[in-house]
């Protein structure tokens, strides 16, 4: 065959590790020294105390709430679902973008996802745990929240409607936890083990040593990991859909109008992944000026995830139209006037707003110049993650709000401890994030390492 | 070295030859018997020719769609079937030539047709500013006004991107790419609701025209892997469509018979749950005696037998297996649509429950058969007109892959 043809440069990417890390060592060096260290920058204890803020106000919100009922929030008939299940919904949206990252990119062999992988999973993890809060506080008694729940034989033969999403939303998320841990955990193990081997405290060392469950680094160690990972990462996959999908099964195999469509299970696996590249948006770039990890973190993944962002954003804005046009098109005058109260009813403003923040504003992203940037895409990502909240709230309350029967019709709106809640949910997220920050490697150390030239000749 | 892909190209050219004689015979044959059905039963004639049409239509649509994400991620896969894509995305006038008698059956096959029928029904009286002949017709027309222009567009810049060194014709592929995918979904969408769902014009579903629109897609794959595979063993593809290449193709069907799966099974359940009277008619007639076991075998083989198969990265490297499966696909994706269609014909009263028979009609094998077998001559006519591996991709480097290929020995 002929000689390779010179090669022009063209819309080269940029490298997905930065110029200033050449070798295993300062790779090493630079994540390790995040942890093991005395000296933490003053920004680190800034946001973890707001962070116990809101969590001592999530406590207040739940004793609170522990003690007096349900009736505190701001339900009524018709609108029995609020903030509960809005933030529920939020929260799980938020963490899908860890599995996506994690797992698909994983499959799909896509590298940039190394260095992000790690704080991805973890805000996943979090993000869930929040989640899960609403469901068991909104039993109004959590303790027997399990007995609800779980189906388990009993002499008084009572199971739990096996036909209800709310059911399998128990699974569903329930699973995706599990597995999320295990993907986290075993993905920390060579990790914890090179901590453990340049702590220079004893304690770290022996709590690093256990973590680390025995871990030597031998080719049979390796390969047993190499293992587990793809399994968990063809577990995780499909879990990507499955969740939301079930999630949005609670709204859809209704017949509320605004509820009902067929659409829904991929535009809510749309929007949860659009939600969740927002969210890791929102925490790396601000982690990134504060640790300097611009070498790891480059313009190449804001790039990427701007690109994922816009093309999740487009679905969730072909299920806008859809629903709109299906609407017009069903001839139904429930589905019209539901559509028409969306637009120009008392929550009409909120509709407007959310499609600024989810489909207007982010049609920046198409320009590399603003996926590039730092503070554009984050400002892009903000608008997203208040967009997707609106985007449940008008679900929820928008369709509700507006009975089949026009004497019970009546307005919501969250109280004082509805927003109490939501915000400790939110500190509880920063604190737990920024702790994890500070203790745990953030960035896949010896998976980093293989982004090295030298390391991408093996 | 653009000289010798054309060589090589070239070379193919009577085998391509062969592949058109034959198809072109078959699809005569078909033709033939089709024009015969319409003379002996214009009614079933129109059923059958629609649901040919709704079928190959997907090939120049997906191919398009297919070419555009390909040039939006890269990805070597892409480079590999690229002008195989231009081939398909560039058969959409014939396309257009043979829809036609859909217009001129209009009345036979779309209830809202009816002017009298329509008085008397709010629900389509309602829908009258979308679901009327004329509208019909200027869609139909626009829809492939702005598909061939996209075609032609791409193809014609992927020509000049061989004859320069410059990256302009790159740039403007993927410049037209982005927007054209959105626009390539809405047009899609608004051609399935057309087409396929107001066959019965009070039924609707906001996930359907995207259940249509991924089976183009997952057609496209199938096609492509019907074609790559011999052409895998010839240069200048053999370089291209390594082993690996190909098993990226079952890869891709394997995503889509998921993604079918799971947009069809979650209409299916939302649809039933709700149990809404405008909503489970369409369900019920295909949920009953022969239909019902139409549906088994669409979950069987349009899902969990090929789902099964292509899990398997040791199944999916053999390419005989590759083979019958994308194969299998592509009878499936008929099936498939000829669930979704016949059974609307026999339900005209609108909204009344009622069991239907399942009585296959021959036309409805020799219309498809007919409409498949002119479409491939074109295909095949047009994947000989340019060499078969593009040049001068600044992201893709050729040269280098062959002499790689030369160095390691597995050549040819």
């Amino acid at each position: 065959m002929p000689e390779a043809t010179e090669r022009r440069p063209y819309d080269q990417p940029t490298e997905e590790l930065g110029p200033g890390q050449t070798s295993y060592t300062s790779i090493t060096d630079k994540i390790t020294s995040v942890v093991l260290t005395p000296h933490t920058p003053i920004q680190w204890f800034i946001v973890v105390a707001i962070g116990l803020c809101f969590v001592g106000l999530l406590q207040i919100a739940i004793a609170y709430l522990l003690y007096e009922g349900v009736g505190i929030w701001g339900l009524n008939v018709p609108v029995g679902w609020g903030f509960a299940i809005i933030n529920f919904v939020w929260w799980i949206g938020i963490g899908h973008a860890g599995t996506l990252i994690s797992a698909v990119l994983l499959l799909f062999r896509q590298k940039w996802r190394t260095s992000i992988n790690r704080s991805a999973e973890a805000m996943t993890i979090f993000a869930v745990l929040c989640a899960g809060m609403f469901p068991v506080l909104h039993t109004g008694r959590p303790w027997l929240a399990l007995y609800w729940l779980f189906p388990y034989p009993n002499s008084m033969a009572i199971w739990p409607q096996f036909r209800s999403p709310l059911i399998w939303d128990v699974f569903a998320v329930g699973t995706y936890l599990t597995v999320s841990l295990l993907f986290w955990g075993v993905g920390l193990i060579p990790d914890f083990a090179t901590y453990r081997d340049k702590a220079r405290n004893l304690l770290t060392k022996r709590i690093f040593g256990f973590l680390s469950l025995g871990w030597r680094g031998s080719a049979i160690h390796w390969e047993r990991y190499e293992m587990a990972s793809l399994i968990l990462a063809g577990l995780s996959t499909p879990l990507v859909l499955s969740v939301h999908s079930v999630v949005s099964f609670d709204f859809a195999v209704s017949i509320i109008p605004g509820w009902h469509t067929t659409i829904f299970p991929p535009y809510f696996v749309a929007g949860a992944i659009y939600a969740g590249f927002a969210m890791v948006l929102t925490l790396m770039l601000p982690l990134r000026a504060l640790y300097g990890l611009h070498d790891f973190i480059t313009d190449r993944h804001l790039d990427n995830m701007g690109k994922v962002m816009l093309v999740a954003g487009m679905i969730v804005g072909y299920g806008y139209f859809m629903e709109q046009f299906m609407a017009w098109y069903s001839a139904s005058i429930y589905e019209n006037f539901l559509m028409d109260n969306r637009m120009f009813g008392p929550y009409g403003g909120s509709y407007w707003a959310l499609l600024t923040c989810n489909i207007f504003v982010p049609q920046l992203l198409w320009s590399k110049r603003v996926r590039t940037s730092p503070y554009l895409i984050f400002m892009v990502s903000m608008f997203i993650n208040v967009g997707m909240w609106l985007e449940r709230f008008i679900i929820v309350v928008g369709s509700m709000h507006r009975d089949y029967m026009p004497s019970s019709w009546d307005m919501y709106s969250g109280t004082i401890w509805d927003w109490a809640l939501y915000l400790g949910t939110m500190g509880f997220f920063l604190l737990a994030f920024f702790l994890f920050v500070r203790a745990w490697p953030l960035i896949a150390i010896h998976e980093i390492r293989t982004l090295l030239p030298t390391g991408k000749k093996h | 070295m653009i000289e010798e892909i054309q060589r090589h190209s070239e070379a193919l050219a009577p085998r391509f030859d062969g592949y058109r004689r034959r198809a072109l015979a078959i699809g005569l044959i078909g033709i033939a018997a089709t024009v015969f059905g319409y003379l002996t039963d214009h009614q079933q004639f129109f059923e059958s020719y629609l649901l040919g049409f709704t079928y190959w239509v997907c090939m120049p649509v997906g191919c398009l769609g297919v070419l555009m994400i390909h040039h939006l991620g890269g990805g070597r896969w892409g480079f590999a079937i690229r002008r195989m894509l231009e081939a398909g995305a560039s058969t959409m006038p014939v396309m257009f030539i043979l829809g036609l008698p859909i217009l001129a059956g209009m009345h036979d096959l779309f209830p809202w047709t009816h002017t009298e029928a329509v008085a008397n029904d709010e629900v389509l009286t309602h829908k009258l500013p979308y679901l009327n002949s004329t509208f019909f017709i200027i869609r139909y027309v626009a829809y492939f006004a702005i598909w061939t222009a996209m075609a032609m567009l791409l193809t014609r810049w992927s020509v000049q991107q061989d004859q320069t060194q410059e990256t302009w014709p790159t740039r403007r592929m993927q410049i037209l790419s982005g927007p054209g995918i959105v626009l390539l979904s809405l047009l899609g969408t608004f051609a399935g609701t057309d087409w396929l769902m107001s066959l019965e014009p009070h039924w609707f579903s906001t996930i359907f025209c995207a259940i249509y629109i991924l089976g183009m897609a997952l057609m496209t794959w199938a096609f492509m892997t019907l074609v790559g595979v011999p052409l895998s063993k010839h240069q200048p593809l053999d370089v291209l469509l390594t082993n690996e290449r190909l098993r990226d193709l079952g890869t891709m069907m394997l995503g889509f018979v998921m993604l079918w799966a799971y947009t069809s099974f979650s209409q299916l359940l939302i649809i039933w749950s709700g149990n809404l009277p405008e909503e489970i008619t369409w369900y019920y007639t295909r949920l009953q005696g022969g239909w019902l076991y139409l549906g088994y075998a669409l979950i069987g083989f349009h899902f969990a037998v090929p789902f099964l198969l292509l899990l398997s990265s040791r199944v999916k490297s053999h390419l005989r297996i590759l083979i019958v499966v994308a194969s299998g696909l592509m009878f499936m994706r008929l099936v498939d649509l000829y669930w979704i269609t016949a059974p609307a014909f026999r339900d005209h009263d609108g909204g009344v429950l009622q069991s239907v028979a399942l009585t296959p009609h021959w036309l409805d094998l020799a219309a498809p058969i007919g409409l498949g077998g002119i479409w491939v001559f074109f295909f095949f006519g047009q994947l000989k007109k340019r060499p078969l591996v593009p040049s001068n991709d600044p992201r893709f480097d050729y040269g280098a892959l062959a002499a790689e290929a030369q160095e390691h020995g597995h050549h040819g």
